[in-house]
């Protein structure tokens, strides 16, 4: 039984949360971490783009740009 | 609104034959976020440096691209352009209007916005420059009902753009602006969302003339090219040729190959010879055409001096036909970005991270077989990393 | 999710919807084209349609007041249809050959000159500039207006050996594709970033700035007790990369910053293959209003070529016909240790026969 889109969106958002400040993480690098850590038979690619725009449409997520784009923590809420 | 900024030095590029920005500027001089504009401007123009900020934050809900934030750091004296956005509006391709789409876009931006815009940006979108934080979200809901949507910006696909094509050009060897519509439509989760370790652009240009410069910014270049002979009408040469073309010294002394005779009355070429640069059909548009096989060759990899160096982009498919639904080469790109997004470094170009690994593992790990027209010479440089096939299978 | 009822994804409006109606039916079908007089030319389809192109620069920065005076102007004169070109210039479409002098007439009138094509200068590619952006090392839109102004006869005119494209950029991220120009205009920053101790930690993670020099100048450093990085000022060489991944790496420089010079690149295929532009002159002062010292080694530039070059050679395939010793004979630029390369693969622009010239 595969991950939920909702699960890894959850997962991701934890990540985000967690190394906010310390660490900006890209698309790619959440990724590489959900694969990892639900396995490679649970989650792929695919479920992970889908976990992404849920956390964006959602607002819980956004989009910052430093010389790079990154996810992270909408400022109201960092 | 506070007073009318004084601008003697800006004043100064009012003058001269050349259209004046400033007096575009002045035509919103009354708009109090162009005023406060122009007041920040004469300041950069006499301490003779710029007074903009980052602004990493600021975007549409959901998108990762179209939206540049900029802030003044010159706040306290400019409030009225403390926040000054830019948003990219991705163009109709091959900057086609109406009056009627240009009038749509003024009013809009007049409602919400400076009244300033470029047309185009270097990338090729229409940008609107000058908008507040909490104006974004209005201007795109106006925006998207008008039938326009947002290009891009950030670690994402860059926004298509192509050159006239078959619009209006003889030369285009593809239809340019259906491709680039076609991919612009495929990608647009893309576009929007940065998923890529930087930016990756794709240009359309109809013919080896490349009026969109996709060989020197374009991350994949699709540059169109044909395959059989040149097309010529020995009438229309003779006819240049009492017009004044003197053709031994400009068209077959020119020709980067030498593949043309001309004896008085008839243009000979080895076409076996014909690199197809363009030249002879440049200087002759009406007596010397590109052939019937068209298509379109495919460079990788361009970009500007960030991070690593400059580079133009190299040949990387020498022909393929550009016919739609393009699946061969939607293939392709998808295999590269999975390749390039999962092992590109933070701000590296799809051109950068080739000369990283090796254009050679490169082409191994996405399954194109490598071929001379890639390459303008073989190494020559002995530092070779075998793979064990070579020696095992005794291979030559 | 409220979030999803917006309209998203929907791209830009499918080209078809724009396109005059000589265009749709043509499409695809064009036979050849002429240069009627400067600024204006015919295309010729195989069914014997024409569509005349009436082209006029514009200096980007376009008011929105302009934009409705241009659809006013394709109301009057083109069925309401026009275009932009990939350097900036409008480009209206004339089906009556009537409309072209009385369109031509009305766009001088309101200071949008006519011309543009064929063996001239087209308008010149340039970025924002102190207009908007944040790493610009001078202004974009003044530098342009003044060199254009001055090289405004070779837009109205037709008399160079060949194309001239001018491109400019504010700094050596270089938005546009300045480093294939006939000649490229590019502002540079000459002194390395000063570095904001206090707001590095608040607003930068120190490993993606260290990451980002890519000659290694910058490294971690601690500040006063605080994590901050530092930077080996002779390794550095003013990218601004650092400056784009950390704001409090600040690089602009009122009284270092200033404009190079670069020629000889092209883009096209035409009898030689795509060049880089090289560096002609290494350094000019930001001089504003008219960056007189900018527009002064233009012109000359401009000038030599016009002279010099045969016909049809685009500036980079007359400066390697004539050497790169001759041409700055000609120039009068004096040949310094800056002009040659010293970043990767350097060697590659090294002289490497006896094959001279003695100019």
């Amino acid at each position: 039984m595969a991950a939920t889109v909702e699960q890894v969106a959850e997962a991701m958002f934890q990540l985000v949360k967690e190394t906010h400040g310390k660490k900006s993480l890209k698309a790619m690098d959440l990724t590489k971490a959900m694969i990892e850590k639900f396995g490679e038979a649970e989650c792929n690619k695919d479920l992970c783009k889908q976990a992404i725009r849920q956390l964006m449409d959602s607002g819980r997520c956004i989009y910052s740009y430093f010389g790079g784009s990154f996810i992270t923590l909408p400022p109201d809420q960092a | 609104m506070s007073e009318k900024r004084a601008t003697p030095l800006l004043d100064e590029l009012e003058k001269g034959p050349w259209p004046s920005f400033v007096k575009e500027l002045k035509k919103s001089a009354d708009t109090p976020a162009v005023n406060d504009l122009l007041g920040q401007l004469e300041r950069s123009y006499e301490e003779k440096i710029g007074h903009w900020k980052h602004g990493g934050l600021v975007g549409v809900m959901g998108y990762g691209g179209g939206v540049i934030g900029r802030y003044s750091d010159l706040q306290a004296e400019f409030p009225e352009c403390a926040e000054f956005h830019t948003l990219r509006i991705n163009q109709p391709a091959g900057w086609f209007y109406t009056s009627d789409a240009l009038r749509t876009i003024a009013d809009i931006w007049e409602r919400h916005g400076s009244g300033l815009t470029n047309m185009h940006g270097s990338t090729g979108d229409i940008i609107l420059l000058g908008a507040k934080t909490q104006a974004l979200e209005p201007i795109f809901a106006e925006l998207t009902a008008a039938g326009f949507d947002l290009g891009g910006s950030g670690s994402d696909m860059r926004t298509p753009s192509c050159c006239v094509g078959q619009a209006r050009c003889e030369w285009a060897c593809y239809d340019t602006m259906g491709a680039c519509y076609d991919f612009t439509q495929t990608y647009q989760d893309e576009l929007h969302r940065p998923a890529f370790p930087y930016k990756y652009k794709l240009k359309f240009a109809g013919c080896p003339n490349d009026c969109v410069a996709s060989v020197a910014r374009s991350d994949m270049a699709f540059i169109g090219t044909w395959r059989d002979d040149i097309k010529v009408d020995n009438e229309g040469v003779r006819a240049a040729a009492a017009g004044g073309v003197d053709i031994q010294k400009e068209i077959c002394d020119m020709c980067p190959t030498r593949c043309m005779a001309w004896d008085g009355s008839t243009l000979a070429i080895d076409n076996s010879n014909c690199v197809k640069c363009m030249h002879c059909i440049n200087v002759l548009p009406k007596a010397v055409k590109p052939g019937d096989d068209r298509g379109a060759a495919i460079l990788i990899g361009a970009k500007a001096p960030i991070v690593g160096g400059a580079l133009l982009s190299s040949v990387f498919v020498p022909f393929i036909k550009m016919e739609p639904p393009y699946e061969d080469l939607k293939e392709l790109i998808s295999r590269i970005w999975d390749l390039w997004a999962e092992h590109g470094k933070n701000r590296e170009r799809v051109g950068e991270f080739i000369q990283r690994i090796g254009l050679g593992n490169f082409l191994e790990q996405i399954g194109l077989d490598p071929v001379p027209e890639m390459i303008s010479a073989p190494r020559s440089n002995p530092y070779i990393f075998f793979g064990d096939e070579v020696s095992e299978g005794g291979q030559a | 999710m409220s979030a999803t009822k917006r309209l998203t994804d929907i791209g830009p409006p499918h080209y078809e919807k724009f396109l005059p109606p000589v265009v749709k039916k043509n499409y695809g079908q064009w036979d050849h084209h002429e240069i009627l007089k400067q600024g204006v030319m015919v295309h010729v389809a195989k069914s014997g349609d024409k569509i005349f192109t009436v082209r006029a620069a514009t200096p980007r920065l376009l008011n929105i007041a302009t934009l409705r005076d241009f659809a006013t102007l394709a109301d009057t004169y083109c069925g309401g249809h026009l275009r932009f070109t990939s350097r900036n210039n409008v480009e209206f479409l004339l089906t009556d050959p009537a409309n072209i002098e009385p369109l031509i007439a009305d766009l001088t009138k309101s200071g949008y000159p006519v011309g543009g094509l064929g063996n001239a200068i087209s308008n010149i590619v340039h970025t924002q500039g102190w207009v908007h952006c944040h790493s610009a090392a001078t202004d974009a839109s003044g530098v342009v207006k003044s060199i254009m102004d001055e090289l405004y006869p070779h837009f109205v005119d037709m008399k160079l050996p060949g194309k001239l494209r001018i491109a400019f950029a504010c700094c050596l991220n270089m938005c546009g594709a300045v480093h294939c120009s006939d000649i490229a205009v590019l502002g540079v920053h000459t002194r390395a970033p000063k570095i904001d101790h206090t707001s590095v930690p608040k607003m930068c993670e120190i490993p993606s700035v260290v990451a980002s020099c890519p000659t290694g100048a910058v490294r971690p450093a601690s500040v006063g007790g605080a994590q901050s990085v530092e930077i080996i000022e002779e390794q550095c060489m003013y990218c601004g990369n650092c400056f784009t991944v950390c704001p409090a790496m600040k690089i602009n420089n009122a009284k270092t910053d200033g404009i190079s010079i670069w020629v000889g690149g092209k883009v096209s295929n035409a009898r030689s293959e795509p060049k880089f532009s090289k560096l002609a002159v290494p350094f000019l002062p930001n001089n504003p209003p008219r960056w007189p010292e900018v527009v002064g080694w233009v012109k000359k530039l401009v000038e030599l070529y016009a002279e010099n070059a045969r016909k049809h050679e685009r500036m980079g395939e007359w400066i390697e016909r004539i050497g790169w010793p001759r041409f700055f004979q000609l120039s009068g630029i004096p040949f310094s240790k800056y002009h040659i390369d010293d970043f990767k693969h350097a060697g590659e622009t090294f002289k490497r026969s006896v094959q001279i010239r003695q100019v």
